[in-house]
């Protein structure tokens, strides 16, 4: 073999040697998934949020119970019957429905704090100590909504991606509160929910979520 | 909601358009945000398992590599300073990860080797191997460390910084063990005709 044969050999190297196929992803990170985070010991985050209280959580959900059968188009509920039922038929592979559980329940619950979030906004400006609180809330919110903006879920669902990215921008407005700094931004908050409608959308998704669990 | 394809966010590249940066993932990962972990992992995991392929020639073993380097690297995510980056970091653990791995396999075919030596006959003889073969025979030849820098350089396209940080040796060492795989890998494949 001379010289150029030999620089051939090891030009041709990436498409000759070893060449991997296509990762299993979901296959592998089932595997992952079940070892670190269904792990028994595992670090849980604290609650950053500690300021509206439980009852808070409580009452965001009843009220979302109450705004899903007092608002939804009937058109919703079928649409959430007909995901429920499809949510019976077995799924192809045991891990694919094993991730998108875990998923699915990261969603709801995801969804189930901004609605808590938006519904426990004051209707007026706050004290620094308050707008502070939600504004820490809201910037730990705003990277799950990003996460979950750029996940296939979005981009299978335009619904869902719709009304994340309106998410974001409510929730990016939130994070900047800072008492006296930004008098007067509450209200265009309110504005910016309710001109999006955001609050009946996220209903809506919370109803379609829980009815495919 | 469509959520049966969620955790499939990626491309051959890991080239997804995330909006979050790195430093963010990595501490949600650690607080136990199981959808910054996926994201994580997609972003990482096709590069990850193309190396663990690449070293191993086993579509199984790169799997077992790749879960088990994810693994290990969630659980000391804790310990990742960020003095390089979050890649090298873990394309160092594949590395530790494939490396322990393969030598535990060549103990024990050693041992095999010894207990059926007096056992095997002698088969039909092998045809002539073409050149993939050729060239596959002769990387395997290669010592360890040699073998390595060649993957990682000449055919994964790492550059000798970067193999320098996943090895934990000097860019000159990369350097000179590169020429001596290459050497080696070129005598090897001197005898053979096309």
């Amino acid at each position: 073999m001379d010289e150029d044969s030999f620089e051939e050999v090891l030009r041709d190297l990436p498409r000759t040697y070893n060449a991997p196929p296509e990762p299993p992803l979901d296959e592998m990170w089932t595997a992952i998934d079940d070892a670190h985070f269904n792990a028994p010991i595992r670090i849980t985050r604290g609650r950053p949020f500690s300021a509206p209280a439980p009852w808070l959580a409580a009452a965001a959900a009843m009220l979302i119970g109450i705004g899903i059968g007092r608002y939804l188009p009937d058109n919703t509920r079928s649409t959430a019957t007909e995901a429920s039922a499809a949510a019976n038929i077995p799924a192809p592979a045991a891990e694919t429905s094993a991730v998108a559980d875990a998923y699915r329940d990261q969603t709801n619950h995801y969804l189930g704090q901004a609605a808590a979030l938006l519904i426990s906004l004051p209707a007026q400006d706050g004290s620094p100590r308050t707008d502070s609180t939600f504004a820490a809330k809201a910037s730990d919110l705003l990277v799950t909504t990003r996460l979950l903006i750029d996940s296939p879920a979005a981009a299978q669902d335009v619904k869902l991606r719709s009304l994340l990215e309106d998410l974001e921008l409510v929730l990016v407005q939130i994070a900047r509160l800072q008492g006296d700094k930004h008098k007067g931004d509450l209200d265009l908050i309110h504005q910016a929910v309710e001109q999006g409608d955001v609050l009946s959308r996220l209903n809506s998704a919370v109803a379609t979520t829980q009815s495919s669990e | 909601m469509a959520v049966s394809n969620f955790g499939s966010n990626h491309d051959r590249d890991g080239g997804t358009t995330h909006r979050v940066n790195e430093s963010q993932l990595i501490a949600r990962v650690i607080a136990g945000d199981r959808l910054a972990g996926r994201t994580l992992y997609d972003t990482h995991a096709p590069r990850v398992f193309s190396l663990a392929y690449r070293l191993s020639g086993d579509a199984e073993k790169a799997r077992e590599f790749t879960q088990d380097t994810f693994i290990r690297a969630f659980a000391r995510l804790s310990q990742f300073r960020g003095d390089a980056a979050f890649s090298t970091w873990l394309h160092r653990i594949v590395v530790t990860v494939v490396s322990n791995a393969r030598r535990s396999e060549i103990r024990t075919s050693r041992e095999v080797a010894l207990d059926e030596a007096s056992s095997i006959e002698a088969g039909a003889p092998e045809a002539e191997p073409d050149l993939k073969e050729c060239i596959a025979r002769a990387v395997e030849r290669l010592s360890e460390a040699y073998r390595m820098t060649l993957i990682l350089h000449d055919v994964e396209g790492y550059t000798h910084a970067e193999i320098a940080a996943i090895l934990g040796v000097p860019e000159g060492t990369c350097k000179s063990r590169l020429s001596a795989a290459r050497a080696q890998l070129r005598q090897d494949l001197a005898a053979f005709k096309e």
